[in-house]
């Protein structure tokens, strides 16, 4: 079993929000004039990051299924005149790297992790194996346009970073999570699985959780 | 730090490159051969001709099915071992690019349909089945099914290091008892979506690269790429004795200026490295202010130590260049020999860049390291078992 304390959260639940209409709720929390080619999950997840305190002695994971959607569709819609700041932007895992460069804010370990169906389970095992104990788990994704309604963008935006300790430190913790291995072993696909959207939800409502989290993990999260 | 003698070690590894496997791309880089050839950055599409080194007989544009999947089948299917992906046999597939070639010939072809210009680019009609490809997730997905894998597959995608962080976190899960042997699996094959961005940044020009070379212009080239490694505990002559990150975080595309981030990075790869005779394998894409800062700390972290890029022959492999060349690193410890930094000529930016091949078996160990956007910094330090 693989435990830790949940020390700092914060959420942002853009929904359906336009990328300018976040960009004007939350560039205050940015140097001036920094957050103009800012992507809206990099402005949510830089946010978050900042909310809890990730620093230059943190193993930051971040996890997203699409990335920078937006910034992908206008770069594949730049062509044949590449867009050389589309491009850097498009590429994952730049949401993340916005924000820490505005604030010149080096991480030691950085591990962006991809992909889909089991996403939140591999970040949750890279989080959690980070030998110190101290790591940071982040993401989000934003909605795209085109690739939205193909299938390659997510519905809804979203951001969150949670950071992760094995001792209680300053300030009060908010909750605890486990991960354990589900009896019958790790061979065991049939359980289910637990979404970025589906963490996501819990973590910003508060909700309390015990079930799968992909193939032959559980996870339990309380709230305390 | 992991005691010696029970040390994570490399089961197995090799590579695919233009050249072929480990063995064909080492023997063509003593050879000081050069897989890069100028092709149109656009493809089909034309445009200026720029380096790119491509498996045989792929095109730049991307297909349905990708021409490049049967050669990543052969190199998968020639993983030894059974059962990966199970729970005791982790997979971590790690690279840049994974289907988002398709995702751009999707796209063109679309606009060209919409503009009325398809036939005349030479471009076919929008296929659907592109889009099965256009996500890194469903990418790997698709391959797992291909490649018989199971569900225990982590994905990393962080640029040009992405291949070390497969690395790490499979050591992390060796130690853990969470594996009894876990799998790093790589690749980044070239499209115009990459080639058109390095382009357009204009680091990816018409000049051949030159890693370390002190001259007036810096360019890149860029190279598919692909590779594996098996870690375990039990077998293999070789074993990672360190490994480490570091993220500036300093600029989207630049480094400090005080190449800080670099030495950082190096910091407990020299403390292992601490009374060994070490020779070096660069990022050296080409580029002259990344290529100067890195060979600077390298010399600063090694003294003397020879400092090898091989990028200049099978230009820069992305995501996959991590593990491509530790794969190349420890083929040229087998054989004894090291290939010099092909396309590169004295004077040097800094440092003691070895040109020319040179006998290793003087050597101890080779200290790996890679680059990427964000000032993202990694390194290894790979050393007989």
């Amino acid at each position: 079993m693989l435990e830790r304390i949940l020390l700092r959260l914060h959420t942002d639940d853009a929904g359906v929000e336009e990328p300018s209409i976040t960009r004007d709720r939350l560039k205050a929390a940015f140097p001036l004039g920094t957050t103009r080619r800012m992507t809206q999950l990099g402005l949510m997840v830089g946010t978050a990051l900042d909310r809890v305190e990730a620093g230059p002695a943190d193993s930051v994971t971040y996890a997203s299924t699409f990335g920078e959607t937006r910034a992908l569709e206008g770069y594949l819609d730049s062509y044949p005149g590449a867009s050389p700041t589309l491009f850097q932007t498009s590429i994952h895992p730049s949401a993340v790297q916005q924000g820490r460069v505005v604030r010149q804010g080096a991480l030691r370990e950085f591990f962006p992790v991809a992909g889909g169906e089991h996403l939140v389970l591999s970040a949750l095992l890279v989080a959690l194996l980070e030998p110190s104990g101290q790591s940071i788990f982040c993401g989000g994704e934003e909605r795209g346009t085109w690739l939205r309604e193909r299938g390659l963008g997510s519905p809804r935006s979203f951001g969150f970073a949670v950071a992760l300790g094995r001792k209680v430190g300053a300030g009060v913790p908010l909750g605890r999570l486990r991960l354990i291995e589900a009896e019958g072993g790790r061979e065991d696909d049939s359980g289910g699985t637990l979404s970025l959207c589906d963490w996501f939800d819990l973590l910003h409502g508060r909700h309390s959780y015990a079930g799968a989290v992909g193939p032959g993990w559980r996870l339990e999260l309380t709230w305390m | 730090m992991a005691d010696p003698g029970n040390r994570v070690r490399i089961a197995a590894t090799d590579c695919l490159t233009p050249f072929g496997d480990a063995a064909a791309t080492l023997a063509a880089l003593l050879r000081g051969e050069r897989a890069l050839k100028r092709v149109p950055v656009l493809g089909r599409e034309g445009g200026d001709l720029v380096p790119l080194a491509l498996i045989e007989g792929r095109a730049l544009d991307e297909s349905e099915p990708p021409e490049w999947l049967s050669p990543l089948s052969r190199l998968a299917r020639s993983i030894p071992g059974e059962g990966w992906g199970s729970a005791r046999r982790p997979i971590f597939v790690t690279g840049s690019n994974f289907g988002v070639g398709a995702l751009y010939a999707y796209r063109r072809s679309l606009a060209a349909v919409t503009q009325g210009t398809a036939s005349a680019a030479g471009l076919e009609p929008p296929k659907e089945d592109f889009l099965k490809w256009g996500d890194p997730g469903a990418c790997v997905a698709r391959l797992a099914r291909e490649f018989g894998w199971g569900s225990q597959v982590t994905v990393f995608s962080h640029a040009c290091v992405s291949a070390h962080l497969g690395l790490l976190q499979a050591t992390r899960a060796l130690e853990a008892g969470l594996a009894d042997e876990a799998l790093v699996f790589t690749f980044d094959f070239l499209s115009p979506f990459v080639a058109g961005g390095f382009h357009a940044l204009k680091i990816l020009n018409g000049e051949w690269p030159a890693p370390y070379e002190n001259r007036p212009t810096g360019a890149i080239g860029l190279g598919d790429g692909a590779a594996y490694a098996v870690l375990g505990k039990g077998k293999g002559d070789l074993c990672l004795a360190a490994q480490n990150l570091h993220n500036e975080m300093y600029h989207v595309t630049g480094n400090r200026p005080d190449g800080s981030g670099f030495a950082a990075c190096l910091e407990p790869i020299v403390a292992a490295a601490k009374g060994r005779r070490v020779w070096m394998k660069g990022h050296g894409t080409g580029t002259l202010e990344a290529g100067r800062l890195e060979a600077g700390a390298l010399a600063q972290a090694f003294g003397e130590a020879p400092l090898v890029g091989w990028k200049g022959s099978l230009g820069h492999t992305l995501g996959s260049c991590g593990v491509v060349e530790l794969s190349l690193a420890a083929q040229a410890i087998r054989v004894g020999r090291t290939p010099g930094t092909v396309g590169s000529r004295a004077p040097a930016l800094a440092g003691a860049v070895a040109f020319d091949a040179f006998d290793n078996r003087s050597f101890d160990a080779v200290v790996c390291a890679s680059n990427a956007f964000g000032g993202s910094h990694a390194a290894f330090l790979l050393a007989h078992a």
